[in-house]
């Protein structure tokens, strides 16, 4: 089991999202994150699915998803071309001098932005690869995390191309 | 075509009328009010009121399935959508193609709970191919004119378009008749030539080639080249349910259909054959079974169908072929034809031992029936009898269906229409209302369980006010007789919940609607009964009295597979 991304361009119309995560329901399938953004195409959006799953499930949900009246195209983006992103903004506990300056010294070579601070936290933003911020995220568990937000991924092709499409 | 100004109402009339609709079957309700006073002067569209909106989606189901062109049903929003719903969800998994019409609360009231407001759009969605909520009524003509291209092209199904108050009421100036279509849709695949290529050679090397034939082929209008490919190879042909028709039932290369409550000697052909040419088909745990190692082991599998989504689906094939059924077929058999067939007498041997299973295993199994079925089958082949090969036959849901699917010769494409996916109680005789429609000049007659008939029976009214004279042959054996067979085979008999009771007088319940009634006690009369009823010229129903405990066999158990099923053990070829 691995992390795979699909991008796909859809129309711009209510409801896609819905139609999408029912789709997932309907047939079962697991998905890790789904993030929905504006793209360079007037009228359509990008949409970014992470699955947790084998070559086969990955097949079964290309294919279910290009049957999609409102999908216009599909593409697998491969880990080792794919450049992934996920955001995730997380506020720590640092109560006392110590903590807060180890937390920050662990943010810069993270390189994790400090956005807000308080006497007694502080709040962090990392835009990483989804492993890395795990990672990140774990360290700081040992400070104390207040709260967590992560955006879900997005992915883009790396090099000049679009990704292989299907 | 100029711009022209109209309102929501009449731009759905005029772009129906340019998608070819000649009928609509429907209800009307408050939020349709301005639609349906257009309807009222329209006389190119026959709008047939039905007495459920249920049996509004059965009848554009069973319309649109003897036909080929694309159903249209309407209801109103709230409880008038929801009703439609199990209908759509039947038309849908079938790929029969249907458009539904439904009215929704205006656009600035959705959300607020309104008066008879159901969120249609969502509701739908997984029970259509696509569905459309449309917000403004300029918007109308390319999604009408989408909803038609949509259903009934590719994979055909269901589309549904939730048109608010007021999006109907509503004036626009727009250009009719649009052409634009979705960028990602793109039905129309061509088969991979190196695939059929494939398959021509694989085909003509078999020594037990066996063509496995689903709903996909008539769908495809590939009935044709089906026969042709078979007869040419030498192939023998089973299919599934939806699949009844592809070929006539009497061929001497057909085995009628395999399955769960198939025949012995297709589910045997699946077995032995070394060759499988899967086409128009979802391999269903109810044709597959469920032991898959007993699913055609030794052969080649190569699947046809027009679904990429159904490819290794439910079943990992050796040659996908994705697209047109008839297309694909036609290539293969330009492919063998191109190769001239050499090797044609090794296959010999096969079909004469597909003959053989044919006739002699119809011996074997008669003492099952009598065991287990004496009267209902002997019913359906009466019936078989009687009727004549266009004469098109509905059913319903139960032991009627698979008494009908297993012993109804059907003869021809779009004759013989049932709820295969979705095995829904109640479609048959408002399907048979559709077909009527469909065809005027045909014999329909709805083969019925007494329990799935009165689940949609008050559209006898229908049939009555529209001269609509469709016959309903009841398989009166007072039990929801497919549920009980199981709880007599696999639940010690304890019945529970299955019995009908004595009520109601189903002759009596025709004679109320103003229909021919008649009773049948005994196979012999029925031909006389189903005569009677065509000679009334009114819709009729019959009620044949069937052993309350007939039991449909052969058939797989649960969790079995296409061998050793249930009322096989006498047979000798197997
Ligand atoms: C709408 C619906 N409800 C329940 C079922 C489950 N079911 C399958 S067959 C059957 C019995 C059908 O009884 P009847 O119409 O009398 O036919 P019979 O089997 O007796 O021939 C039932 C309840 C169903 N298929 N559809
Ligand atoms: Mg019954």
């Amino acid at each position: 089991m691995q992390t795979r991304i699909i991008s796909l361009l859809v129309e711009d119309h209510p409801g896609v999202l819905t139609r999408m995560s029912g789709m997932f329901t309907m047939r079962g399938i697991n998905i890790t994150s789904l993030t929905v953004s504006p793209c360079e195409k007037e009228g359509l959006s990008r949409m970014t699915v992470a699955i947790d799953g084998s070559e086969s499930e990955l097949e079964k949900v290309r294919k279910q998803l290009s049957n999609l009246i409102e999908v216009v195209k599909v593409v697998d983006l491969k880990d080792e071309e794919a450049i992934i992103r996920d955001l995730c903004l997380l506020k720590v506990h640092a109560k006392d001098s110590g903590a807060r300056s180890e937390v920050m010294q662990l943010a810069e070579s993270y390189g994790a932005r400090i956005v807000d601070a308080t006497l007694d936290s502080v709040t962090l933003e990392l835009t990483e690869e989804p492993e890395r911020i795990s990672r990140f995220v774990e360290l700081m568990k040992h400070f104390g995390v207040k709260q967590l937000f992560r955006s879900g991924v997005t992915a883009i092709g790396g090099g000049g191309g679009g990704g292989s499409e299907k | 075509m100029a711009r022209v100004k109209l309102s929501g109402a009449e731009i759905v009339v005029e772009e129906l009328k340019d998608e070819g609709v000649e009928v609509a079957f429907g209800i009307p309700g408050g939020v349709l009010l301005d639609l349906y006073d257009i309807l009222y002067e329209e006389k190119e569209i026959r709008h047939i009121l039905m007495r459920h909106e249920q049996c509004a989606a059965h009848a554009a189901d069973g319309y649109a399935r003897v036909l080929g062109k694309t159903g249209v049903c309407i209801a109103t929003s709230g409880p008038g959508a929801t009703n439609l719903v199990t209908g759509l969800a039947n038309a849908n998994i079938d790929s029969s193609p249907v458009v539904a019409l439904t009215g929704q609360v205006p656009t600035s009231a959705i959300g607020s709970d309104a008066f008879q407001e159901a969120s249609t759009f969502t509701i739908t969605m997984p029970i259509t191919k696509h569905n459309f909520l449309v917000k403004r009524t300029e918007d109308l003509p390319k999604v009408i004119h989408n909803a038609f291209y949509i259903a009934n092209s590719g994979r055909k199904g269901v589309v549904l378009i939730d048109l608010p108050k007021d999006v109907l009421a509503g004036v626009a100036r727009v250009d009719l008749h649009p052409t634009w279509t979705f960028a990602g849709y793109k039905p129309n695949i061509k088969p991979n030539q190196v695939q059929t290529k494939k398959t021509a050679v694989v085909l003509a090397n078999a020594e037990r080639p066996l063509i496995l034939a689903g709903g996909g082929v008539i769908s495809a209008d590939a009935t044709e080249e089906l026969r042709h490919l078979a007869e040419f190879l030498g192939a023998g042909v089973v299919t599934t349910l939806m699949g009844k028709g592809t070929i006539p039932e009497g061929h001497p290369f057909c085995l009628g259909m395999a399955g769960m409550h198939g025949h012995i000697y297709a589910n045997r052909a699946i077995n032995e054959c070394d060759a499988l040419l899967a086409v128009g088909i979802r391999f269903s745990d109810r044709t597959t079974g469920w032991q898959l190692d007993q699913f055609a082991p030794d052969a080649t599998l190569i699947h046809v169908d027009i679904d990429a989504a159904e490819i290794n689906k439910n079943l990992q094939v050796d040659i996908p072929i994705v697209g047109d059924v008839k297309l694909a077929l036609s290539d293969i058999i330009k492919w063998l034809e191109k190769k001239k067939r050499t090797e044609g007498n090794s296959k010999s041997v096969w079909v004469q031992r597909i003959r053989e299973m044919h006739s002699a295993c119809e011996d074997c199994i008669k003492d099952v029936r009598s065991a287990g079925s004496s009267i209902s089958d002997r019913l359906i082949k009466e019936i078989s009898e009687i009727l004549d090969d266009d004469a098109i036959v509905t059913t319903e849901v139960g032991q009627c269906q698979m008494f009908a699917a297993h012993y109804y010769m059907t003869k021809n494409p779009r004759t013989f229409i049932s709820s295969g996916g979705l095995g829904t109680m109640g479609f048959g005789f408002p399907a048979a209302i559709g077909a009527k429609v469909a065809a005027p000049d045909k014999k329909v007659v709805d083969i019925a369980g007494d329990g799935s008939f009165l689940m949609t029976c008050q559209d006898l009214a229908t049939c009555v006010e529209n001269d609509i004279p469709v016959v309903v042959c009841i398989f009166d054996n007072r039990y929801l007789g497919m549920v009980r067979q199981w709880q007599e085979l696999f639940f010690d008999k304890k019945y529970s919940h299955t019995g009908l009771g004595i009520t109601p007088d189903f002759v009596k319940l025709a004679e109320a609607f103003g229909c021919y009634g008649e009773r049948v006690e005994k196979p012999e009369e029925l031909k006389d009964a189903l005569n009677n009823a065509f000679e009334s010229g009114k819709p009729a129903v019959i009620d044949m009295v069937v052993g309350k405990e007939d039991k449909v066999l052969p058939m797989i158990p649960p969790g079995g597979g296409i061998i050793g099923m249930i009322g096989t053990e006498k047979c000798k070829h197997v």
